[in-house]
């Protein structure tokens, strides 16, 4: 082995041994959150430091069960996630079509406004919008919840727009000639042809719904009406020692499954969206 | 009619985006800077104008000044921190990029950007819990004196940025690694006839067709960053001790929604509204003739 051979295979081990410690370290609390699941509490109590649990047990969950009702949170956050998607898929989809496909007057300002909303701090519009649901009377309603959170289409307009516009003009001039009207172009040409970009958005959309946390605790207080992010924080309120870590580990599990999967089965999709181009060789 | 019809029917289909933007993001905007300068709390009906008594009282509340000074830290540590290691890490990722591993690596280290705040809050405090938690195990083990982490005034603000910083970096890591994947490989091969190590191509080379991204990363980082600590810090630190790790955003936030100072909480939103228009417009003004675009 050449010398110049062997320092660029050294190279590469040191790059792929930073990446893989990285990569570890990264995901280490994750890992940790799945071992402690299972691991008896005391256990766990005891001794911090454990990759895998000694005594493999389901108790974590149903202790967590006879506490909370985390089935319940479970099927909330199943249930507002979904409803948030398809509220922000009924606006951005249409809007994006228009932008990319249509011309019309005040198309750049209408656009330029919806596109701003991306800057705007989640959290500066609470005060306001929690002073309306308070005098709605729509306090600690699924509505609540659901309805605030969809406005923020920002990016989803942005990227549905650059997905109309990336298809030929000529497939909507055929549609045209054969007396196509907009909104039979917008359903039968256009949106068959973006369902990667609308799949990706849908994905994008429930894991970030799912994980809504600051606004669902503040807007859903029963019990039965909270989500399991936000169960999470109420579960979490003891302090240090006294927290019964196990059944906590275990509803938090809970929490990350349904994304974690999602994730794992979409991550081209989820990639391509966020950054198009990085998963070219 | 007909003709009519055709003209309006763009505004049919931008119709409800724009409406709803403008109800639920732009009329909150507006109706902050309304409440900024009224006295009212929401369970009382007398409202009173008070000009500008919230702002001159927030001023000098030592709350606001402390969580302002703590906001200008966290943007200290946390902008840069957010654009330069991502940075690396794609680099990294970039030139093992026909390695089978490559997924790997970029799926572990986006993993925390996906996990809910609250889901993040106790897996760090765990780890970061003074009593039984790993690092003071860790340290234990090695024989270093065990740290209070987030319950020391002097490192909460630091363990927040630490998770805010685990939680977020994904996302810019992905924009960078698109990024190198759009320099054409030919760029490549010719810096390398041309004698250029690879330091020398990434900085001459790489960076410089990197400058739309890098633009658009230096912005978002702003907003991400403010947004991005809030939730870290309600369910890690709750502001404390003693408001050390606070944000102006938490300080809103505390204000308006646990002691239900409204005038107060708006006048701390139309502050930050500003602060970020005019960092934004900096940024475009000092940014945009440094982008290259190819």
């Amino acid at each position: 082995m050449s010398a110049a051979l062997f320092s660029r295979a050294f190279h590469r081990a040191v790059l792929h041994g930073v990446l893989l410690i990285t990569s570890l370290a990264t995901v280490f609390p994750l890992m940790w959150m799945i071992t402690a699941a299972f691991t008896p509490n005391d256990l766990i109590t005891a001794r911090a430091i454990r990759l895998w649990p000694e005594e493999p047990t389901l108790a974590n969950f149903a202790e967590a069960a006879s506490r909370h009702p985390i089935w319940t949170w479970l099927w909330n956050s199943i249930l507002t996630a979904t409803l948030i998607t398809v509220g922000k898929l009924v606006l951005a989809v249409p809007a994006g079509f228009a932008f990319g496909r249509m011309s019309f007057p005040g198309r750049r300002t209408l656009f330029w406004f919806v596109i701003a909303t991306m800057s705007f701090p989640t959290v500066l519009a609470i005060i306001p919008t929690y002073i309306a649901v308070v005098k709605l009377q729509a306090f600690d309603t699924y509505g609540a919840m659901i309805v605030p959170s969809i406005p923020y289409i920002g990016f989803y307009v942005f990227y549905m727009r650059q997905a109309f516009r990336s298809l030929p003009s000529s497939m909507f001039e055929a549609a045209r000639m054969d007396g196509a009207g907009l909104w039979r172009q917008f359903t039968e040409i256009g949106i068959p042809n973006v369902l990667p970009a609308i799949a990706a958005l849908s994905v994008i959309s429930f894991m970030g719904a799912w994980n809504i946390y600051l606004w669902g605790q503040l807007v859903l207080e029963d019990r039965f009406k909270k989500t399991l992010t936000t169960g999470i924080a109420a579960f979490a309120d003891l302090e240090g020692a006294d927290r019964v870590w196990g059944p906590l580990m275990a509803t938090s599990l809970l929490s990350v499954v349904p994304v974690l999967l999602i994730f794992l089965l979409a991550q081209r999709f989820i990639v391509e969206a966020l950054a198009p181009g990085a998963d070219e060789r | 009619m007909r003709i009519s019809l055709r003209r309006l029917a763009p505004y049919f289909f931008v119709g409800p985006a724009v409406l709803s933007v403008a109800v639920f993001l732009y009329g909150p905007l507006i109706a902050s800077a309304v409440l900024s300068v009224l006295d009212w709390n929401l369970l009382s009906s007398d409202v009173s104008f008070v000009g500008t008594r919230n702002y001159a009282a927030m001023f000098s509340s030592v709350d606001f000044r402390l969580s302002a000074w703590n906001t200008l830290l966290y943007c200290a540590i946390l902008i840069p921190a957010q654009i330069v290691l991502p940075l690396l890490l794609a680099v990294m990722i970039h030139a093992v990029r026909r390695s089978p591993l490559q997924g790997f690596y970029r799926g572990s280290l986006f993993l925390p950007t996906i996990v809910a705040y609250s889901v993040a809050g106790v897996a760090w405090s765990w780890m970061l819990n003074p009593v039984n938690g790993l690092f003071n195990e860790l340290f234990g083990y090695f024989g270093f004196p065990k740290s209070r982490w987030h319950t020391d005034p002097d490192l909460a603000l630091l363990c927040v940025c630490l998770v805010t910083f685990w939680k977020t970096f994904g996302l810019n890591m992905l924009l960078w690694l698109a990024a190198l994947a759009n320099i054409p490989p030919e760029l490549r091969e010719a810096s390398q006839l041309d004698g250029a190590g690879p330091g020398r191509h990434f900085f001459t080379i790489s960076l410089p067709l990197m400058t739309p991204t890098a633009f658009f990363i230096s912005v978002t980082t702003l907003f991400h960053v403010l947004d991005d600590i809030v939730g870290v810090i309600d369910v890690l630190t709750h502001g404390g001790p003693a408001g050390r790790s606070s944000s102006l955003l938490y300080f809103l936030w505390q204000q308006g929604l646990q002691f239900f100072q409204f005038g107060q909480a708006s006048a701390v939103a139309v502050i930050i509204i500003v602060v970020v228009l005019v960092a934004t417009w900096l940024q475009f003004r000092l940014g945009e003739n440094k982008v290259h675009y190819g």
